[in-house]
Protein backbone atom coordinates (compact mmCIF):
# COMPACT_ATOMS: atom_id res chain seq x y z
CA UNK A 1 0.00 0.00 0.00
CA UNK A 2 1.29 3.40 -1.09
CA UNK A 3 -0.07 6.86 -0.45
CA UNK A 4 -0.68 9.65 2.33
CA UNK A 5 -2.89 7.13 4.07
CA UNK A 6 -0.17 4.17 4.07
CA UNK A 7 0.42 3.11 7.41
CA UNK A 8 4.03 4.06 8.66
CA UNK A 9 4.64 1.26 10.39
CA UNK A 10 4.30 -2.31 9.53
CA UNK A 11 2.03 -5.19 11.41
CA UNK A 12 5.12 -6.99 12.90
CA UNK A 13 6.51 -3.79 14.71
CA UNK A 14 3.17 -3.53 16.55
CA UNK A 15 4.16 -4.31 20.04
CA UNK A 16 3.23 -7.05 22.06
CA UNK A 17 1.59 -5.31 24.65
CA UNK A 18 -0.53 -2.98 22.14
CA UNK A 19 -2.26 -6.48 21.04
CA UNK A 20 -2.11 -7.58 24.69
CA UNK A 21 -4.41 -4.32 25.60
CA UNK A 22 -6.84 -4.99 22.88
CA UNK A 23 -7.41 -8.49 24.50
CA UNK A 24 -10.58 -8.17 26.81
CA UNK A 25 -10.44 -9.72 30.33
CA UNK A 26 -12.91 -12.87 31.48
CA UNK A 27 -13.73 -14.01 35.08
CA UNK A 28 -13.77 -17.41 35.07
CA UNK A 29 -16.07 -20.25 37.31
CA UNK A 30 -14.28 -23.55 38.40
CA UNK A 31 -16.38 -26.89 39.29
CA UNK A 32 -16.23 -27.46 43.44
CA UNK A 33 -18.02 -30.34 44.85
CA UNK A 34 -19.89 -28.59 47.93
CA UNK A 35 -21.88 -25.54 45.49
CA UNK A 36 -24.94 -27.12 44.53
CA UNK A 37 -26.12 -26.63 41.01
CA UNK A 38 -28.78 -24.75 41.97
CA UNK A 39 -27.23 -22.09 43.97
CA UNK A 40 -24.98 -21.54 40.80
CA UNK A 41 -27.35 -21.29 38.50
CA UNK A 42 -29.30 -18.77 41.40
CA UNK A 43 -26.33 -16.75 41.66
CA UNK A 44 -25.10 -16.17 37.82
CA UNK A 45 -28.69 -14.89 37.57
CA UNK A 46 -28.25 -12.72 40.32
CA UNK A 47 -25.12 -10.79 39.66
CA UNK A 48 -25.36 -10.65 35.87
CA UNK A 49 -28.81 -10.74 35.13
CA UNK A 50 -28.65 -13.87 32.62
CA UNK A 51 -32.19 -15.55 31.87
CA UNK A 52 -32.59 -18.53 33.56
CA UNK A 53 -31.36 -21.10 30.56
CA UNK A 54 -28.24 -19.26 30.08
CA UNK A 55 -27.55 -19.28 33.68
CA UNK A 56 -27.94 -23.25 33.57
CA UNK A 57 -26.05 -23.69 30.04
CA UNK A 58 -22.95 -21.98 32.24
CA UNK A 59 -23.45 -23.71 35.46
CA UNK A 60 -23.78 -27.03 33.08
CA UNK A 61 -20.80 -25.82 31.53
CA UNK A 62 -18.47 -25.48 34.93
CA UNK A 63 -20.54 -28.71 35.98
CA UNK A 64 -19.24 -30.91 32.88
CA UNK A 65 -16.17 -29.16 31.64
CA UNK A 66 -14.52 -27.68 35.17
CA UNK A 67 -14.97 -24.66 34.42
CA UNK A 68 -17.11 -21.56 32.24
CA UNK A 69 -16.34 -17.78 31.79
CA UNK A 70 -19.11 -15.96 32.76
CA UNK A 71 -18.24 -12.52 31.84
CA UNK A 72 -15.45 -10.89 30.21
CA UNK A 73 -14.72 -6.92 29.91
CA UNK A 74 -11.81 -4.65 31.14
CA UNK A 75 -9.56 -5.85 34.08
CA UNK A 76 -11.30 -3.43 37.03
CA UNK A 77 -14.44 -5.16 36.28
CA UNK A 78 -13.68 -8.36 36.21
CA UNK A 79 -11.96 -8.21 39.60
CA UNK A 80 -15.08 -6.58 40.44
CA UNK A 81 -17.06 -9.52 39.21
CA UNK A 82 -14.61 -11.88 40.86
CA UNK A 83 -15.25 -10.37 44.13
CA UNK A 84 -18.62 -10.01 43.57
CA UNK A 85 -19.01 -14.13 43.63
CA UNK A 86 -16.53 -14.93 46.00
CA UNK A 87 -19.14 -12.86 48.38
CA UNK A 88 -21.39 -15.81 47.40
CA UNK A 89 -18.46 -18.61 47.82
CA UNK A 90 -18.26 -19.78 43.89
CA UNK A 91 -14.54 -20.65 42.85
CA UNK A 92 -13.80 -17.46 40.81
CA UNK A 93 -10.51 -16.02 38.52
CA UNK A 94 -10.26 -13.39 36.36
CA UNK A 95 -7.74 -13.58 33.70
CA UNK A 96 -6.46 -12.17 30.43
CA UNK A 97 -9.05 -14.15 28.14
CA UNK A 98 -6.90 -16.96 26.42
CA UNK B 1 -36.60 -28.73 60.45
CA UNK B 2 -39.34 -27.63 58.29
CA UNK B 3 -37.93 -26.67 54.69
CA UNK B 4 -38.58 -23.64 53.77
CA UNK B 5 -41.09 -22.46 51.60
CA UNK B 6 -42.78 -18.66 50.41
CA UNK B 7 -45.88 -17.15 51.90
CA UNK B 8 -46.49 -14.04 50.20
CA UNK B 9 -42.78 -11.75 50.45
CA UNK B 10 -41.63 -14.14 52.54
CA UNK B 11 -39.57 -16.86 53.14
CA UNK B 12 -40.68 -19.08 56.46
CA UNK B 13 -39.34 -22.24 57.98
CA UNK B 14 -39.34 -23.99 61.28
CA UNK B 15 -36.13 -25.34 62.93
CA UNK B 16 -36.23 -26.74 66.43
CA UNK B 17 -34.08 -25.95 69.41
CA UNK B 18 -31.28 -28.13 68.76
CA UNK B 19 -30.85 -27.26 65.22
CA UNK B 20 -30.83 -23.27 66.37
CA UNK B 21 -28.54 -24.58 68.67
CA UNK B 22 -26.11 -26.49 66.28
CA UNK B 23 -26.19 -23.45 63.59
CA UNK B 24 -25.66 -20.69 66.38
CA UNK B 25 -22.53 -22.63 67.19
CA UNK B 26 -21.26 -23.15 63.35
CA UNK B 27 -21.89 -19.33 63.29
CA UNK B 28 -19.75 -18.31 66.02
CA UNK B 29 -16.96 -20.39 64.96
CA UNK B 30 -17.22 -19.13 61.40
CA UNK B 31 -17.03 -15.54 62.78
CA UNK B 32 -14.02 -16.41 65.09
CA UNK B 33 -12.07 -17.25 61.83
CA UNK B 34 -13.09 -14.70 60.10
CA UNK B 35 -12.20 -12.02 62.55
CA UNK B 36 -9.04 -14.00 63.15
CA UNK B 37 -5.60 -12.24 62.40
CA UNK B 38 -4.92 -13.62 58.87
CA UNK B 39 -1.41 -14.33 59.88
CA UNK B 40 -2.83 -16.70 62.40
CA UNK B 41 -4.97 -18.18 59.94
CA UNK B 42 -2.47 -17.94 56.92
CA UNK B 43 -2.52 -21.46 55.53
CA UNK B 44 -5.79 -22.69 56.88
CA UNK B 45 -7.50 -24.61 53.46
CA UNK B 46 -11.20 -23.33 55.26
CA UNK B 47 -10.04 -19.87 54.87
CA UNK B 48 -8.22 -20.21 51.85
CA UNK B 49 -11.79 -21.72 50.38
CA UNK B 50 -13.32 -18.74 51.80
CA UNK B 51 -11.45 -15.86 50.48
CA UNK B 52 -9.81 -17.73 47.88
CA UNK B 53 -7.32 -16.06 45.32
CA UNK B 54 -8.76 -13.81 42.56
CA UNK B 55 -6.04 -14.58 40.15
CA UNK B 56 -3.52 -17.87 39.78
CA UNK B 57 -0.19 -17.03 37.86
CA UNK B 58 0.67 -14.20 38.71
CA UNK B 59 1.35 -13.39 42.47
CA UNK B 60 1.58 -9.64 42.24
CA UNK B 61 -1.88 -9.62 40.36
CA UNK B 62 -2.97 -11.95 43.61
CA UNK B 63 -1.56 -9.54 46.07
CA UNK B 64 -3.58 -6.54 44.51
CA UNK B 65 -6.81 -8.34 44.49
CA UNK B 66 -6.14 -9.52 48.12
CA UNK B 67 -5.36 -5.71 49.56
CA UNK B 68 -8.31 -4.47 47.01
CA UNK B 69 -11.49 -6.73 48.11
CA UNK B 70 -10.52 -8.86 51.33
CA UNK B 71 -11.46 -6.20 53.86
CA UNK B 72 -14.50 -5.90 52.58
CA UNK B 73 -15.32 -9.30 51.77
CA UNK B 74 -14.53 -10.04 55.60
CA UNK B 75 -16.66 -8.00 56.81
CA UNK B 76 -19.23 -8.54 54.01
CA UNK B 77 -19.63 -12.40 55.43
CA UNK B 78 -19.26 -10.60 59.51
CA UNK B 79 -22.67 -8.75 58.28
CA UNK B 80 -24.78 -11.61 56.68
CA UNK B 81 -23.46 -14.03 59.48
CA UNK B 82 -25.08 -11.02 62.07
CA UNK B 83 -27.98 -10.61 60.14
CA UNK B 84 -28.79 -14.79 60.19
CA UNK B 85 -28.08 -14.59 63.95
CA UNK B 86 -30.41 -11.67 64.76
CA UNK B 87 -33.72 -14.57 62.81
CA UNK B 88 -32.97 -17.57 64.48
CA UNK B 89 -35.60 -18.30 67.01
CA UNK B 90 -33.58 -19.34 69.93
CA UNK B 91 -35.91 -21.43 71.51
CA UNK B 92 -36.85 -23.14 68.34
CA UNK B 93 -40.01 -22.18 66.57
CA UNK B 94 -40.51 -19.71 62.87
CA UNK B 95 -37.65 -18.24 60.82
CA UNK B 96 -39.17 -15.76 58.52
CA UNK B 97 -36.91 -13.78 56.26
CA UNK B 98 -37.20 -10.72 53.84
CA UNK B 99 -35.62 -10.67 50.52
CA UNK B 100 -32.09 -8.77 51.80
CA UNK B 101 -32.81 -11.81 54.83
CA UNK B 102 -32.64 -14.53 52.53
CA UNK B 103 -29.55 -13.71 50.66
CA UNK B 104 -28.13 -13.15 53.58
CA UNK B 105 -29.08 -17.03 54.42
CA UNK B 106 -27.99 -18.00 51.26
CA UNK B 107 -24.46 -16.57 51.41
CA UNK B 108 -23.78 -17.66 55.25
CA UNK B 109 -25.41 -21.38 54.90
CA UNK B 110 -22.73 -21.65 52.18
CA UNK B 111 -19.91 -20.36 53.88
CA UNK B 112 -20.78 -23.09 56.75
CA UNK B 113 -20.86 -25.77 54.25
CA UNK B 114 -17.45 -24.79 52.31
CA UNK B 115 -15.94 -24.74 55.84
CA UNK B 116 -17.47 -28.17 56.86
CA UNK B 117 -17.08 -29.09 53.46
CA UNK B 118 -13.44 -28.55 53.00
CA UNK B 119 -12.72 -30.05 57.13
CA UNK B 120 -14.64 -33.00 55.65
CA UNK B 121 -12.58 -33.54 52.88
CA UNK B 122 -16.37 -33.64 50.76
CA UNK B 123 -15.73 -34.54 46.80
CA UNK B 124 -18.39 -35.00 44.14
CA UNK B 125 -19.01 -38.69 45.32
CA UNK B 126 -19.02 -38.65 49.14
CA UNK B 127 -23.15 -39.59 50.62
CA UNK B 128 -24.36 -38.60 53.24
CA UNK B 129 -23.43 -41.14 56.07
CA UNK B 130 -25.01 -44.27 57.13
CA UNK B 131 -24.42 -43.97 60.72
CA UNK B 132 -25.07 -40.40 61.75
CA UNK B 133 -23.30 -41.14 64.97
CA UNK B 134 -19.83 -40.73 66.05
CA UNK B 135 -17.32 -37.48 64.94
CA UNK B 136 -17.34 -37.84 61.63
CA UNK B 137 -20.78 -39.52 61.02
CA UNK B 138 -22.47 -36.21 63.31
CA UNK B 139 -20.04 -33.11 61.09
CA UNK B 140 -21.51 -35.21 57.93
CA UNK B 141 -25.01 -35.06 58.76
CA UNK B 142 -24.60 -31.91 59.74
CA UNK B 143 -23.29 -31.00 56.58
CA UNK B 144 -25.91 -32.62 54.80
CA UNK B 145 -28.88 -31.01 57.07
CA UNK B 146 -27.32 -27.51 56.12
CA UNK B 147 -27.57 -28.51 52.23
CA UNK B 148 -31.12 -29.86 53.11
CA UNK B 149 -31.60 -26.31 54.38
CA UNK B 150 -29.86 -24.21 51.65
CA UNK B 151 -31.04 -26.10 48.76
CA UNK B 152 -34.99 -25.56 50.30
CA UNK B 153 -34.24 -21.68 50.72
CA UNK B 154 -33.18 -21.40 46.96
CA UNK B 155 -35.89 -23.73 45.76
CA UNK B 156 -38.42 -21.25 47.39
CA UNK B 157 -36.65 -17.94 46.11
CA UNK B 158 -36.55 -19.15 42.42
CA UNK B 159 -40.42 -20.45 42.66
CA UNK B 160 -41.12 -16.52 43.95
CA UNK B 161 -39.54 -15.76 41.38
CA UNK B 162 -41.10 -17.10 38.12
CA UNK B 163 -44.68 -16.26 39.73
CA UNK B 164 -43.63 -12.42 40.31
CA UNK B 165 -42.05 -11.09 37.55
Amino acid sequence: MAGPLAPVWTPETVSREESDLDRPWVTVVWDDPVNLMTYVTFVLQELFGYDEATATKLMLQVHHEGRAVVSSGPRERMEHDTSRLHAYGLWATYQKDA
Amino acid sequence: MRPFRRKGDVLVAKLVAAEVGILSLLLDQLEQLLAADPDDTGGDPVVERLLPPGHVGDPEMAADYRDLTEAGLRSGKADDLAMVRATLPFEGGEVRLDADQARAWLRTTNDLRLALGTRLGITADTEPPDDPSGEEGSQLAVYYWLTAVQGSLIDALVAGRGGRR
